[in-house]
């Protein structure tokens, strides 16, 4: 087992880019090795040592190391990008691109995850215990593909566009989510425990399920009648027809 | 000027004849002379393989379409990305890439010289805006007549004359090098939401037929004396079973009498012409027929339009046939009216070899450079970047150069390929000397550029160089494709104009290339006929004021003008 700590020297007032805070990077290396690592404050690399305190106990493979963050970084962008094992936590909020491109192991975001959480995600799990921004497990602009595996879960409320072009993986919120869930979906699963609007426009294949109250339709979808799933009794809809989809949307 | 000697280089130039002669390069004032003084700098070869420059007859590298592909495709500008160093702008993009990351490209693979293969008149500030900022390499580039209302007006006037002084307008008004034709007909009958079916299919409102547009413009190209022929794209691009109507093509031109040493016709990338079958489902190649054909007649070039598996985003003036593309793939699709002019289309999408389709257009590329026995006659080019970026050039080398490459290309290639074209069958490996005509020479030839020291290290030429890091005599390169693919990827050296632009396949300069162009005149009375016509399009249909329309000559640097015209 090999524990990284990372404190923030500073109130960061520009943003860091910091996607070499990854269990991968961190294995085996000592604190004077990460400090060496470069994240970009701006367009100015700059060594970790001089962003954060870092503290290492121990030295393991990726999938044994913890990353802890601690204080802000809410300013501090693409922490875990690609990652394949092992796990972050972050106690606090967190800035854009938190987890993306990620293939294994966890995260944890213990505050307010920025937008674009899990952007094309391939494989591990995120948790955010507080709200997330929009585009949580989305493709990034022009991209196929969002998420493609993995699972991410926000236990409060989302904006706009979850799960855009998701085409594989699970996303679910315990909150509410913002408009157009699953837009331009071509897979995987989405379950909406709040309320939302417009879910699966233009969704080609895989699932959403919205618990709470979908306040405007599409007028996309086939009604399929009901069904159950999971003990409880949702309308089917079936479309979106304008793209020949095939995508399933439950609503309560 | 400096002076420069490449020792102990092995050379294969074909234009003049020279094949894997190991010999010292002179260069003086940016071009090769006979012998220099003591003092010259001096680069030792010490046996590898020197080219000159790489040309690029057909490629799409600068224009409006372009920059629409890296509109609609951020997630492609995301690839490749290199910082700036002291000496380059970033690199951005893969089949896309930014402008300058254009010319580092070509250099870095040993290319000097790239012409873009389709200006409509209309937008051609916005090539030249491009070409402007497109570093080290010469550029050139090929003007659309192919659904013209000027062209297809004066055609069903039966004046040829007329046809001929608005080509002549046309490439001042586009400060562009040939005439280029893109499926004749279909850009207009695309402004209908329609395409011409074939030859004689008569475009709407005008009653001429794709035939009649090939036969005028091949005709007037004559008259001028322009130095590249027409450069063809033929009817029913994309559509199984259209290799009917590209052998039809091919026959229109045949008695068409070239006024210069060179072809009556080039037709492009005709691997995307050389379809048969009836639809998707019993689609197969006909490389094999197409290369007969090639094999008995003299009058033609052709392409290959090789596909290279992987991204690739297809932009065309063939606006109908990339509707389908999109409808057909659900792909993101961006149309272009060009007014009187013609149309054009973007659609992003991926080759896959599991699928038996892209791997059949795979295999028609190979076939037709392998089946076709004149090296001369077959280009290398993957009409970047639709049937793939160009940075791939050194791979579809190695799989010309490479029976064992092209084997282990096809154990990843769908089954159903090999039924249903030949190219398990082809033993052909080619040899250096082969790829440095289809890599440049041929290039260079066809263009009509060799005269302006392009494609060749004669005495006089541009000394525009490629020295690869690879030694000919050492390397076998139908085995070791693996170094060829690396070496050409990244040269040694390229020279341009004498000057070091790159070494060790990093840039080591920047030097601005030239733009080439041809002023061509037509009789006064034929121009003044069309002048006519013109000014009254302008004044009734046009969105631009003729005053505003002509590209002037401070948007071209480094102009080289031919001028010709009626003998």
């Amino acid at each position: 087992m090999q524990t990284v700590t990372l404190v923030p020297k500073e109130q960061f007032k520009i943003s860091i880019e910091a996607e070499t805070i990854t269990p991968d990077n961190f294995a085996g290396k000592s604190a004077q090795d990460i400090g060496a690592m470069i994240a970009y404050e701006g367009n100015t690399p700059r060594p970790l040592s001089e962003l954060f305190d870092i503290t290492v106990d121990g030295s393991a493979d990726a999938a044994d190391v913890k990353i802890e963050i601690n204080g802000n970084v809410a300013r501090v962008k693409r922490i875990g990008e690609a990652m394949s094992a092992g796990e972050i936590v972050i106690n606090g909020d967190v800035d854009m691109r938190c987890g993306a491109l990620m293939r294994g192991g966890s995260i944890t975001i213990t505050g307010y995850a920025d937008s674009w959480v899990g952007r094309e995600m391939r494989g591990g799990e995120i948790t955010v215990k507080g709200n997330a921004g929009f585009y949580v497990g989305a493709g990034y602009r022009g991209e196929p593909c969002g998420m493609t595996g993995g699972k991410i879960t926000v236990f409060g409320n989302v904006l706009d566009y979850v799960g855009e072009h998701l085409c594989g993986g699970e996303i679910i919120i315990k909150g509410n989510a913002g408009i157009l869930p699953g837009i331009s979906n071509k897979g995987g699963t989405i379950i909406i425990e709040g309320d939302t609007a417009m879910p699966g426009s233009e969704m080609t294949k895989g699932t959403i399920i919205v618990k709470g109250t979908v306040t405007e339709m599409m007028p996309v979808y086939q009604n399929e009648g009901t069904e159950t799933v999971d003990g409880v009794e949702y309308t089917k809809y079936v479309g979106d027809v304008t793209v020949d989809g095939a995508g399933e949307l439950f609503v309560k | 000027m400096s002076e420069l000697l490449i020792k102990n280089a092995v050379v294969y130039d074909p234009i003049n004849k020279v094949n894997g002669e190991k010999m010292d390069i002179a260069v003086k004032d940016g071009k090769i002379v006979d012998s220099i003084g003591n003092g010259a700098d001096v680069i030792d070869a010490a046996g590898r393989l020197v080219y000159p420059g790489g040309v690029d007859a057909h490629t799409h590298i600068a224009g409006s379409k372009v920059n629409i592909g890296r509109i609609m495709r951020p997630d492609d500008s995301r690839l490749n990305n290199k910082p700036r160093t002291k000496i380059t702008r970033p690199y951005t993009g893969y089949t896309v890439p930014n402008v300058y990351a254009m010319g580092y490209g070509y250099a870095e693979m040993g290319y000097t010289t790239a012409f873009e293969a389709a200006i409509p008149i209309m937008k051609a500030r916005h090539t030249h805006e491009e070409f402007e900022e497109i570093p080290i390499i010469d550029k050139g580039g090929l003007t659309l007549f192919s659904s013209n209302w000027m062209v297809m007006d004066a055609i069903r006037e039966d004046d040829l004359d007329r046809v001929a002084a608005y080509v002549a307008w046309g490439l001042e008004a586009s400060r562009g090098w040939g005439v280029k034709i893109v499926n004749p007909g279909g850009g207009e009958a695309w402004g209908f939401g329609k395409n011409v079916a074939g030859l004689d299919d008569p475009v709407p409102n005008f009653e001429v037929t794709p035939r009649q547009i090939i036969r005028y413009l091949a005709e007037a190209n004559e008259k001028l004396n322009l130095p590249h022929s027409i450069h063809l794209h033929c009817n029913n691009l994309g559509k199984p079973g259209n290799y009917t109507t590209t052998l039809e093509t091919f026959d229109i031109c045949k008695d068409i009498k070239p006024k210069r040493d060179r072809q009556a016709v080039h037709l492009t990338h005709i691997q995307f012409n050389a379809w048969g079958g009836n639809h998707w489902g019993d689609m197969e190649s006909k490389g094999d027929v197409i290369a007969k054909y090639m094999n008995k007649n003299d009058h033609l070039t052709i392409d290959m339009g090789q596909l290279v598996f992987g991204s690739a985003t297809t932009m065309t003036a063939d606006g109908p046939v990339q509707y389908a593309n999109a409808k057909l793939l659900k792909a993101r699709w961006a149309n272009g009216d060009v007014e009187l002019e013609d149309a054009s289309g973007v659609t992003p999408l991926s080759y896959h070899p599991e699928s038996y389709i892209h791997g059949i257009m795979w295999a028609i590329g190979l076939e037709l450079a392998l089946l076709t026995e004149d090296p001369w006659k077959v280009l290398m080019t993957t009409d970047h970047p639709n049937g793939g970026p160009y940075v791939n050039y050194p791979d579809v080398v190695a799989l010309l150069m490479s029976k064992k490459k092209r084997e282990e290309a096809m154990a990843k290639i769908a089954d159903l390929t090999f039924e249903r074209t030949s190219i398990a069958t082809i033993d052909r490996e080619l040899d250096w000397y082969d790829i440095a005509i289809k890599t440049r020479a041929a290039h260079s030839k066809i263009l009509g550029m060799v005269e302006y020291g392009k494609g060749h290290l004669g005495v006089g030429a541009d000394a525009d160089i490629a020295i690869y890091d690879l030694k000919p005599d050492e390397t076998d390169a139908t085995v070791e494709h693996e170094k060829v693919k690396a070496a050409l990827r990244k040269a040694a050296y390229t020279i341009k104009g004498g000057e070091i632009v790159v070494k060790d396949g990093e840039i080591t300069a920047t030097p601005m290339g030239r733009t080439y162009w041809v002023k061509s005149t037509a009789p006064s009375d034929a121009h003044d006929r069309m002048m006519a016509d013109l000014k009254l399009k302008f004044k009734n249909y046009y969105s631009v004021n003729f005053a505003n329309y002509m590209v002037q000559d401070e948007y071209v640097h480094n102009p080289v003008i031919e001028e010709c015209g009626y003998a």
